[in-house]
């Protein structure tokens, strides 16, 4: 489904994505973890060419970009095979949750709008907002603001969603509304690759966990290889150390 | 002659001069439709920073900036037929309505520019990851969101442009200000003339400054 092969990414001299391999099948769910600063980011945005790639080539669902001969064409292309969901949400601001949903359904897919709508309305009633078409961004919650973005990424019918840290910028108590939607996404076989630092939740819902730490992937598998039997030093550290935070943040909650 | 002001004199030109400020609107009215075609263009062609387009444009404002616009006028009316003999049939309406579109659309180029770079690049960002072009992203989000933002000095240029359309009577076109001098030619009373005049640009500079604040409001609680 999706194959990046010797993907390099520097700004200016800093070398942020060193020669990064690797591959998602159709329906996987891959998380992405590593200590921040890293590259996870880099990662995503390239993957929908919201960076430009030094070296290297990305594939997904059969369209591939050589980062040597990538044209705009090729580019937008590309970026039609997935969709992104921003930490800060990145909604239209000047649109509303339904027009936000239907915008790629009516300048991208050429849908008739009043089909374009429908179909954007019914999105957002998967993510529990039926309530809430004629709201504008601004007047949305963290939580509901985030729950139209990934409505809105999948109303484009890309084959793989892109989500970097999609709850970080949530107040705590909208962060599981957000998680709810997105493990109900994984139940419908829904490709997506996710940057986190929402351990537990990593845990549940990935497929394969890739460890990422200065630029490179440092060790990929299983949710349950990666944090029940790391093999690197250096994810078995990143590990403990989050798994610590986790269950120490648990632990002042039961207090 | 009178050494005293000729109240009654400018009570009863007032509604003569009224008469002529239909052209002096009209003017102003074409002028900015023409501008903001051309500011809007040439604020794309420097957002994207399109070569030799954007170079072009920057030679542009430069040019229309950092001349007066009387010389503009002058320019374009006298000037352009010597030069190119098709511009020799244009009449002195055009070619006002020409120079006040080119010398204003360069302000409100820089102007619409400067809130197309305010729009945050986030937005553009969210267009392109749903596979829009930077174009449609232009048009259907980008810009939307400027002119927004631009609107008040958009309409701070156009009510500059409706007094600029007083040099306009420098090329022959029959405008208020015209009017305003032939009376005070014929009448001698030159202060009164020029006061009645006065008076109309003011009243109409008020009542677009009104429309510009109720629009402000109107803007201010689109989508906030
Ligand atoms: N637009 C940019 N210009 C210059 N440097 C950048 C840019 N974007 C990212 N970087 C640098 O690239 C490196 C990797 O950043 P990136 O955002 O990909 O890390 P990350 O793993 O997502 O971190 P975090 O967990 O904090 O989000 C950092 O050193 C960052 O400063
Ligand atoms: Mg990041």
């Amino acid at each position: 489904m999706i194959k990046v092969r010797n993907l390099s990414k520097s700004f200016a001299d800093n070398i942020v994505l060193k020669s990064i391999d690797f591959d998602v099948l159709g329906a996987e769910i891959v998380v992405i973890i590593g200590p921040s600063g890293t590259g996870k980011s880099t990662l995503l945005r390239c993957l929908n060419y919201l960076e430009t790639p030094d070296t290297g080539s990305i594939e997904i669902a059969g369209v591939k970009v050589e980062a040597k001969n990538a044209t705009p064409k090729k580019i937008t292309h590309l970026r039609k095979q997935s969709s992104f969901v921003f930490q800060n949400y990145s909604l239209f601001a000047n649109k509303t949750a339904l027009q936000n949903v239907a915008e790629s359904l009516i300048s991208v897919s050429k849908m008739a709008k009043h089909d374009a709508l429908k179909e954007a309305e019914s999105v957002l009633r998967q993510v529990g907002l039926a309530e809430k078409l004629d709201q504008y961004p601004s007047q949305l919650s963290g939580g509901q603001q985030q729950r139209v973005g990934i409505a809105r990424a999948m109303a484009c019918q890309g084959k793989v969603i892109l989500f970097d840290e999609p709850t970080s910028s949530l107040d705590p108590e909208w962060v599981d509304e957000v998680l709810a939607v997105m493990k109900q996404l994984a139940k419908q076989k829904q490709t997506m690759i996710v940057v986190t630092h929402e351990m537990q939740f990593a845990r549940e819902i990935a497929d394969k966990v890739i460890f990422m730490e200065g630029g490179s992937i440092v060790e990929q598998g299983t949710a349950k290889q990666i944090f029940e039997n790391p093999q690197h030093q250096r994810t078995k550290e990143f590990v403990a150390r989050s798994t610590k935070s986790y269950t120490s943040a648990f632990d002042s909650c039961m207090l | 002659m009178q050494t005293s002001l000729d109240f009654q004199y400018i009570i009863e030109l007032l509604p003569i001069l009224i008469k002529y400020l239909g052209v002096t609107m009209e003017m102003a009215f074409w002028g900015f439709f023409f501008a903001l075609i051309i500011a809007v263009a040439m604020a794309i062609v420097r957002v994207f920073k399109l070569p030799v387009a954007n170079q072009l444009a920057s030679l542009f404002i430069s040019f229309f900036r950092g001349t007066p616009l009387l010389v503009q006028l002058f320019l374009l009316y006298y000037g352009l037929p010597q030069l190119l003999p098709i511009f020799s049939g244009m009449n002195a309406f055009s070619a006002a309505v020409l120079g006040l579109s080119l010398h204003f659309s360069a302000y409100m180029a820089e102007s619409i520019r400067a809130a197309i770079l305010g729009i945050d690049k986030s937005q553009m960002e969210a267009c392109l990851s749903i596979g829009m072009t930077r174009l449609q992203a232009m048009r259907r989000i980008i810009l939307p969101q400027a002119s927004r933002v631009a609107t008040p000095s958009l309409m701070n240029y156009f009510i500059d442009m409706i007094k600029s359309t007083s040099l306009a009577f420098t090329l022959g076109v029959a405008e208020i200000m015209a009017k305003a001098q032939m009376e005070a030619a014929s009448t001698f009373k030159f202060f009164e003339s020029f006061l009645a005049v006065a008076l109309i640009y003011w009243v109409v500079v008020m009542f677009f400054t009104r429309i510009q604040h109720l629009l402000e409001i109107r803007l201010n609680k689109a989508y906030s």
